[in-house]
């Protein structure tokens, strides 16, 4: 066994409003530099919908992510004898026209317009070229179906949908759409770690963010084709590929990252996971159906002294055992499985997990007012609105099992809910479809307190950081604090 | 006396030894720079047999006509204009950098030779028979390279173009005097082409063939086969660069498509086309 610890994250969807805070709070803080225009750390996608960049899920297209290959995990988009062929020109690059033309508008013109007719506008330009451009398309262009007949039609989810479910998700009465916000995936077998030629990225052995190192990168881009979720961008400017960082400097300050912090809906969950990284070669190769309970049980009970022996052989500090115990992410993982991995049959186990979002309540116009279609309070979950098989595709590595587990449950915690503060519902039934949905009333009780009643530090549960630590081993902290003063990273020194 | 006897004998052997280098120098200089238009005893090429011709003119005449053949011939003399005629107009080109001294160990050495029953400047002698059609295509796989040359030098194909070679033609170093399909004609014929082989004598062959020059045998076949050119082949530049230029572009669009279908499943572009087909 060895045991590693991972700072893992839970987007509760059925919370989540879609509202683009999160993106903004990213964007301010890390991507508003020259050259980092395009790129969004953290994004909000409508589903159905292709998402940013246009149908990253399609890989057979953008060829991320890992493949079956003689018994064994291959690379889709490299590998070490393919890359020789590929050298001159990655083959599997997104376009910037995949991505989009980013751009700013001219609003000087408002202020300086000659005198005429019409109200000045400011027209948008290109911040790539600089020249006036007619925007075609952005980051969250298929937004709330935005040119659903063109965007939500060709998401990758649907396939395996029959005609008429097709037709259905799309039929006016029946519309409907989630929001599915994303970050990098700070995967346990990261796909990008293990195609960059330069050995420029590495996972931190401390909390396994993935990080590129600015410094060694050499712009071979091989990591923006190898990472199935396109979170990896290429900075024009610079000339070196920049990523999601979990906001480490926040994070070790004790601060969740700005993401979290920022969203509105409250849905976002941090929290230490310990797993066994010696197993993480036989699990990232089994068969696809059985990859969501292989990725379950490298998930290590940061309870059983066994795994706390082994973690402090690792060198894990006592203060990450603590805070793995109090993890809301091993809760939503692990002990109530209804948080579920996106695409795991891209064989990178992530480490972001996302709770699946029930349906709206199908209901109907009538004569003084709206009215349930079901008889029932809540109608059963395999009449959602968003087909099963959609949500399996997308977090069920295809499997209808796991997601309507999850549903299920949720939905059981709401008839709880429902017959503890309302009481129109007996309480038979809410146990009875508590125990149709594996749950107990503790259980169900924690649920609705760690979904609905959540403080800051319920949702994020951060070990320190032992920065000082870290540094004690190459040099006196402080030391180190006085040397490296003044906001240069490397302390000023004599000579040339 | 033994002491002096020695001493003797070894500022003579340096002395001979000197004269023996200096020699050797001589014979090369003559390579170089006379074979390709005389022999001694092997006949009149472009110029006339040098065997014992310090018998037929006195040095002082040869030395100021070697040093200097155009002006020789520009003050009238009549054995000067003699020679030019019997070389049918070719004026013999003035060696570059050659002096009285230079000219005078020539003479030595010519007159060294013509002693000699048979100088090692008498060239190679070609039979007037008809060459077979295995001389011709042997010939031909030297000029290409095929047959490589046995002292190492380059193939003649790197260079010039000839009939027969294939479509693309050979090399152009020169675009009009690189190609040498009328070479036997501009030669007059077997032996002077063959001298000529013998020791090239333009600045870019000789250095390269300095050190590598060609076997009997490989100039008859060589021979052979430029007499066989001239006698059917065509200057054939202007097709020749054409062909090259259709193989050219005909060889990129085929390199076009082969990287097409190696690269097929490459990345080209997902949302422009999602949009485009909606517009249709």
């Amino acid at each position: 066994m060895n045991v590693r610890s991972q700072l893992s994250m839970i987007f509760h969807l059925d919370k989540c409003i879609g509202c683009h805070t999160c993106s903004i709070a990213c964007k301010n803080i890390w991507t508003d530099r020259k050259g980092t225009d395009y790129m969004w750390w953290n994004n909000v996608e409508t589903k159905p919908g292709t998402g940013f960049p246009s149908k990253w899920e399609d890989q057979e297209k953008y060829k991320g992510g890992w493949e079956k290959h003689n018994g064994t995990i291959r690379l889709k988009s490299t590998g070490k004898a393919r890359i020789i062929p590929n050298i001159f020109h990655n083959p599997n690059m997104p376009s910037m026209d995949d991505y989009y033309e980013p751009w700013t508008y001219d609003y000087q013109n408002l202020f300086n317009a000659p005198e005429g007719p019409d109200q000045p506008t400011a027209r948008p330009i290109s911040m790539i070229t600089g020249d006036y451009i007619d925007v075609e398309s952005g980051p969250n262009w298929d937004d709330d179906l935005g040119g659903s007949s063109i965007y939500a039609k060709n998401d990758p989810n649907l396939e395996g949908l029959s005609e008429e479910q097709r037709q259905q998700l799309f039929a006016i009465e029946q519309l409907v759409f989630f929001y599915f916000p994303r970050i990098c995936n700070h995967c346990m077998n990261p796909a990008c770690v293990a195609s960059c030629p330069s050995g420029a990225l590495y996972k931190r052995g401390e909390d396994g963010v993935v990080l590129v190192d600015q410094k060694r990168c050499r712009a071979w881009r091989s990591c923006v084709a190898a990472c199935p979720y396109k979170k990896v961008y290429y900075n024009w400017f610079t000339g070196k590929s920049e990523k999601c960082i979990l906001c480490f400097p926040r994070v070790e300050t004790g601060q969740a990252p700005a993401c979290f912090h920022s969203c509105v809906g409250r849905i976002r969950y941090l929290g230490v996971i310990l797993y066994d990284a010696d197993r993480i070669e036989e699990v990232s190769n089994l068969p696809q159906e059985e990859l969501i309970e292989g990725q379950r049980s490298l998930i290590l009970d940061p309870s059983d002294p066994h795994v706390i022996e082994e973690a402090r052989k690792n060198g894990i500090a006592e203060s990450t055992i603590k805070s793995a115990q109090n993890s809301p992410s091993y809760k939503f993982i692990k002990e109530w499985k209804i948080a579920l991995p996106p695409h795991i049959e891209y064989r990178t186990l992530p480490n972001l997990f996302y709770v699946p979002p029930m349906s709206p309540v199908i209901a109907e116009q009538k004569a003084g007012g709206l009215d349930s279609i079901t008889e029932d309070l809540f109608h059963d979950i395999s009449s959602s609105r968003i087909p099963m098989k959609f949500l399996a595709n997308l977090f069920g590595g295809g499997q209808e099992g796991k997601v309507s587990y999850a549903l299920r449950k949720q939905k059981a915690v709401r008839w709880y809910r429902r017959a503890v503060t309302v009481g129109d519902v007996s309480m038979e039934l809410a146990e009875r479809m508590l125990k149709e949905a594996n749950c107990t009333i503790e259980e169900a009780q924690e649920i609705y307190e760690l979904t609905s009643l959540c403080t800051f530090e319920d949702r994020f549960v951060i070990p320190p950081a032992h920065r000082e630590e870290a540094v004690e081993a190459l040099k006196d902290p402080l030391e180190h604090k006085q040397s490296t003063g003044f906001g240069f990273l490397t302390g000023p020194k004599r000579g040339m | 006396m033994s002491l002096r006897l020695s001493r003797l004998t070894l500022v003579l052997g340096v002395l001979l030894a000197c004269a023996s280098v200096q020699a050797q120098e001589t014979a090369a200089y003559f390579k170089q720079n006379c074979m390709s238009c005389h022999t001694i005893g092997g006949g009149k090429l472009t110029g006339p047999d040098l065997k014992g011709v310090t018998e037929r003119k006195d040095r002082e005449w040869l030395t100021s006509f070697i040093v200097n053949p155009k002006a020789k011939v520009d003050s009238g003399d009549a054995y000067a204009l003699q020679l030019l005629d019997e070389a049918r107009g070719v004026v013999m080109p003035t060696i570059a950098g050659i002096d009285a001294e230079q000219a005078g160990f020539l003479l030595d050495l010519i007159e060294a030779e013509s002693a000699l029953e048979e100088s090692q400047f008498k060239g190679i002698q070609i039979s007037n028979e008809p060459f077979t059609q295995k001389d011709i295509d042997t010939g031909l796989a030297i000029f290409t390279g095929r047959q490589s040359l046995k002292n190492g030098g380059p193939a003649c194909f790197s260079c010039h173009n000839a009939p027969g070679v294939g479509v693309l033609g050979g090399g152009r170093l020169d675009p009009v005097k690189a190609d040498l399909t009328k070479v036997y004609e501009r030669l007059q014929g077997r032996t002077v082409l063959s001298t000529w082989l013998m020791s090239p004598a333009t600045p870019t062959m000789q250095s390269i063939f300095k050190n590598a020059s060609l076997e009997k045998d490989e100039i008859y076949s060589l021979v052979a086969y430029f007499e066989n050119s001239a006698q059917h082949g065509e200057v054939g530049q202007a097709s020749a660069q054409l062909t090259f230029a259709l193989f050219g572009i005909v060889g990129a669009a085929l390199a076009l498509v082969l990287f097409d279908v190696i690269w097929n499943g490459r990345f080209v572009a997902v949302r422009r086309p999602l949009v485009d087909s909606e517009k249709l």
